[in-house]
């Protein structure tokens, strides 16, 4: 029974005591807060231009409606309106051309009977619709299938060296008695302290004087030998017993087979843990890609929108889409391993 | 094939002496159980043989080969591990394979010997099963069968039967001495538990304090204990020990020699009800098929008598008691058995 | 995923096992334990321990060349430049009145989030942990925003903030006239600060609420049978039970409050002016972006801000340690 239980408790669920109207309000905030950026986000994504520009801004992405109409000189998509017409009843018509404030409309089934409108008697006739160009064209046009790409792969491959090296590393110093395995692990709670944001300038140097400057090993290598990820596993293996390991000394493993065989598989909750996290870490990064980067091609997803909205004349509409491409992969974490990712960080404070 | 003998082997964890110079020799197809109190070095002793510790000095051959500096992979042994020590991701079947995969034994031959240890030891059915899908018993089971199909020189069973209720122990302690009498290959077996010891050993070599008090066999253990603490340490209950002027007057016709400082009577060779002496009952343990009498003698010494089958006694009793003939044992100032 | 990974790492362990156990031969089980940890440290070393000592090298040194040696030592030049003030409240007085300025920035930004997040965190783990329906659903959507990258994050909230958006729709809708947000200093800091809150809330909210189901129910049981009132069941055994949970999870929001820099950069890119430029941004752009580039300066300032981060980490590692012998 928790605190607030126990609160709730005590009117023996009859009526409302302050602290259910506090959870209410306070959930319902949050929902709201929490998810309405992200469906904003969602739904604009799917706006055309023009509906993004317009104020007040409308909830749902709307495409105006047109048809084919032939007023004469062929056949011609034009925009349909619902008209206000002077004897005050309302019709669908298709605007052939327009002269200051009155448009020239046409009904699309009787395109030869011309009728001047004032624009403000008429509405744009629309429709809810998904512009999905919004989210081709920058993947196929723009550069931002590379971005993808190149996410995917700095995600995938330093995620694969994170739990190669780092179990590697937590195998040796959990499993060994050696000289100096106090010394290392010393080096590494120590360097737990220190983000990468205090090594910048001299990684910087570091990275370029060993050529890996504009490349995406640039963006990987810093980031694997992660402290954090080498702690957690150690402290996972710890608890594996070391009669496993006799047993299979015994069973005439050698030390490889000891760890790929027995800890690794023995170890999976802790990595997938770690996998999960890396993922997350990787596919996020946006300060070390954005140094060690500066050739587009090479572009993280994430460094690719922020320089897209860093331009001058900013595509909303591509940007938007392309957010919720970077969204997708973390949502699929989110749903399918949302379970993972809280007991870890319950579990260790992991971040 | 199997003959391991050991000398001078010591063992030290920084100023700790575990082993103090272990000489022992143990024939092959023999049965020997190390018995001793908690702590005394029993395991460690069982991992030096084992190979997966290395002694700080000392040799160790087996089969006139010195392994001494031979890992424990090369020794052809086989270990059974108190925790079982089981795979468990993998299934009962990998479980049995992987010594003999990574010792690059053919696939056949790997399938006939699963085939056969699964067959001796009835887990033919759990063979897709994986450790924790087993009771502890049939987990026990696996363990040894992992141990049988590397067909080793000998095996190490470090308390095997210890995870297991009383049911269980007495069960499987039989299956133990069946399985080693039918293979007839060396066995050597730590334990805590006397009857284990007594029922299973061909021999037992008890340690105390990292070194090895007897090695006898468990009769002769029994009737003939080198010293005062292997006296008290086989038996149950515990052997009496009394001075000489106690064991006078339960026993009035033994001569007893000159150099006895003490002399230990067991529990089950006091007859209460005869002779001279009188001793009052503190504390009634009526067992059904034993009377376990606590009590005082006239000097304050207190004694345990334990009398086979049922008997009317109660607290405050005081009863007459007298000591078997011929069933006491003599041990010197330095506790060491004196013969009468 | 087992099963697909299953095959290609069989087949791995199978390729490697052959000249494993040759090394081991010829190496022994030291020559393993080196093997295994010479990956993780090789770049642990290469990318963490060097860029660490050169750091000091950098600050110690002049000039805007990256490449060491043509790098000359001025001692402690650029601590002295970063240093010197007039009055050390007043950026104006100061020789880089800029690092002031982030400094200053940040100590208001970090004052504030932390409070804020730390209140929002806690509020939200008491409320998780009562008694509610699909507690596993509330805390998974208080956990979402964890997730996103900072750049959406800020991208999120961009679009929200700006010009024609969301809130100025409400805004017009409560009859209010609408305001350019991020053009305005003070709401540029606050939003800056809201939107951090927002992004990280929900891991704090995660700890602190282990933390309150790591206290054994049949305490508020025992209570409830004494007649405790709710309020004071909280602060007698909510608060000091919690209280070492709560001490870690005010340090750890310390040390990243410090460091602020992602999102808050797409969101604003230190602006207006230099309203929301923190102390990362500072060394971001004296390092790499601006064109008075300083790598020198910029490595002075880290250590500066690594000095902190080390003290703060330190308070947090006893912290944690403190709170498992709990
Ligand atoms: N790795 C080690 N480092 C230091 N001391 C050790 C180590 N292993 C064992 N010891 C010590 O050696 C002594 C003997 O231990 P051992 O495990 O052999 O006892 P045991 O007879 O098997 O006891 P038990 O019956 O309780 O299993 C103990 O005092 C133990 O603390
Ligand atoms: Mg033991």
């Amino acid at each position: 029974m928790s605190a607030v239980a126990f609160l709730t408790r005590r009117r023996g669920g009859r009526g409302w005591h302050w602290t259910d109207v506090v959870t209410f309000g306070w959930l319902a905030a949050g929902l709201v807060l929490i998810f309405g950026p992200a469906l904003w986000l969602l739904l604009s994504s799917f706006k055309t231009p023009a509906q993004l520009a317009e104020f007040p801004p409308s909830i749902l992405p709307y495409a105006s409606r047109s048809a084919m109409v032939d007023t004469g000189d062929g056949p011609r998509l034009l925009p349909l309106y619902t008209v206000e017409l002077p004897d005050g009843t309302t019709a669908v018509m298709a605007e052939k051309n327009r002269i200051g404030i009155m448009a020239n409309m046409v009904r699309p089934e009787a395109p030869d009977e011309v009728v001047k409108v004032n624009i403000n008697a008429r509405q744009p006739l629309r429709e809810v619709a998904f512009a999905t160009g919004n989210y081709t064209t920058p993947l196929q046009a723009f550069d931002f299938g590379r971005y993808l790409w190149n996410s995917v792969f700095v995600t995938v491959i330093a995620t694969l060296i994170t739990l190669l090296t780092n179990s590697m590393a937590a195998f040796a110093l959990s499993k060994y008695e050696f000289k100096g395995r106090g010394a290392v692990m010393m080096v590494i709670v120590a360097t737990l302290m220190i983000p990468l944001s205090v090594n910048l300038v001299p990684l910087y140097s570091v990275v370029s004087a060993v050529g890996l400057l504009n490349t995406r090993w640039g963006v990987i290598l810093p980031t694997v030998a992660t402290p954090t990820g080498v702690f957690m596993l150690r402290q996972y293996m710890l608890t594996i017993p070391d009669e496993l390991l006799e047993a299979a000394r015994m069973d005439n493993a050698s030390e490889w087979q000891i760890y790929w065989r027995i800890v690794l598989p023995l170890a999976a909750p802790a990595l997938a843990v770690l996998a999960i996290f890396s993922v997350v870490w990787r596919w996020n990064d946006f300060l070390w890609p954005l140094i060690v980067l500066s050739r587009k091609e090479l572009f993280t997803l994430q460094i690719g929108l922020n320089s897209y909205a860093g331009e001058l004349n900013v595509h909303w509409q591509f940007i938007l889409a392309m957010t919720v491409v970077s969204i997708i992969p973390v949502l699929i974490v989110f749903f399918f391993l949302q379970r993972f990712i809280t007991a870890g960080i319950a579990g260790t404070g992991l971040k | 094939m199997g003959h391991i003998r050991l000398e001078v082997v010591r063992k030290t964890y920084g100023p700790l002496e575990v082993l103090k110079g272990i000489d022992l020799s143990i024939e092959k197809g023999e049965f020997v159980v190390f018995v001793g109190p908690s702590g005394c070095g029993k395991s460690t002793l069982l991992r030096q043989i084992s190979g997966l510790d290395r002694p700080s000095s000392g040799r160790i051959e087996i089969d006139g080969r010195d392994v001494t500096d031979v890992g424990a992979a090369d020794r052809g042994l086989a270990m059974v591990f108190q925790s079982y020590a089981l795979y468990p991701h993998m299934t009962v079947r990998d479980n049995l394979a992987f010594g003999l995969q990574n010792n690059r034994m053919p696939k056949a031959e790997i399938a006939s010997r699963i085939a056969e240890a699964a067959r001796m030891l009835e887990i033919g059915h759990l063979m897709t099963r994986r450790p924790g899908q087993l009771s502890g018993g049939q987990r026990q089971r696996v363990a040894i069968g992992r141990a049988v199909v590397r067909d080793p020189t000998a095996f190490l069973l470090d308390e095997p039967l210890s995870n297991l209720d009383a049911e269980l122990r007495v069960s499987m302690r039989a299956e133990l001495a069946a399985l080693h009498a039918r293979l007839k290959t060396t066995m050597i077996y730590v334990t805590h538990d006397q009857v284990e010891a007594m029922t299973l050993a061909d021999r037992i070599v008890v340690l105390r304090d990292g070194a090895i008090e007897q090695v006898a066999t468990p009769m002769e253990l029994f009737n003939r204990p080198a010293n005062r603490f292997v006296a008290g340490f086989i038996g149950a209950p515990r052997m009496n020990f009394l001075d000489v002027a106690d064991a006078a007057a339960l026993a009035p016709g033994q001569a007893m020699p000159g150099a006895a400082a003490s002399v230990g009577v067991r529990p089950q060779n006091l007859r209460p009800g005869d002779g001279e002496a009188a001793m009052t009952v503190d504390l009634v343990e009526a067992l059904g098929t034993e009377t376990v009498l606590h009590g005082r003698l006239a000097s304050g010494s207190r004694v345990i008598v334990a009398h086979a089958g049922q008997m009317a006694a109660r607290r405050g009793d005081v009863l007459a008691v007298a000591a078997e003939a011929g069933k006491l044992h003599f041990f010197d100032a330095a506790d060491r058995r004196v013969e009468a | 995923m087992g099963a697909v990974l299953a095959a290609p790492a069989g087949l791995l362990a199978h390729l490697f096992d052959a000249p494993m156990r040759l090394w081991q031969r010829i190496a022994g089980r030291g020559g393993m334990i080196a093997f295994f940890l010479a990956p993780n440290m090789a770049i642990f070393g290469l990318f963490v321990i060097v860029p660490l000592g050169l750091n000091v090298a950098y600050a110690l040194s002049g000039g805007t060349a990256l490449f060491l040696p043509q790098r000359s030592y001025v001692g402690a030049a650029n601590f002295e430049r970063l240093l010197t003030c007039g009055d050390h409240m007043d950026p104006a007085t100061c020789r880089d009145d800029l690092f002031w300025i982030a400094v200053w920035n940040t100590v208001r930004f970090v004052g504030l989030q932390v409070v804020v997040l730390v209140g929002v965190a806690m509020v939200t783990a008491l409320i998780l942990n009562g008694k509610i329906r699909a507690r596993g659903f509330w805390r998974a959507v208080f956990f979402f925003p964890v997730l996103l990258s900072p750049v959406v994050v800020g991208l999120i909230w961009k679009w929200i903030f700006q010009r024609q958006g969301l809130l100025n729709w409400v805004m017009v809708e409560l009859g209010m006239d609408p305001v350019n947000w991020l053009t305005d200093r003070t709401w540029a800091f606050l939003f800056s600060v809201g939107i951090s809150v927002w992004a990280h809330a929900g891991f704090y909210a995660l700890i602190l609420l282990a933390g309150l189901q790591a206290i054994p129910r049949d305490i508020y049981e025992a209570a409830e049978m004494d007649r405790t009132s709710p309020g004071r069941a909280f602060r007698r055994i909510t608060l000091p039970l919690l209280w070492p949970n709560l001490l870690v999870v005010i340090v750890l929001a310390l040390i990243r409050a410090v460091q602020v820099f992602d999102e808050v950069y797409v969101l604003t890119g230190g602006g207006p002016g230099t309203s929301t430029m923190y102390l990362t941004q500072y060394i971001y752009e004296t390092g790499f972006a601006s064109s008075l580039r300083n790598p020198g300066v910029a490595a002075a300032a880290s250590l500066l801000m690594g000095g902190v981060l080390v003290v703060l980490t330190i308070a947090q590692l006893g912290l944690t340690r403190w709170r498992d012998r709990q």
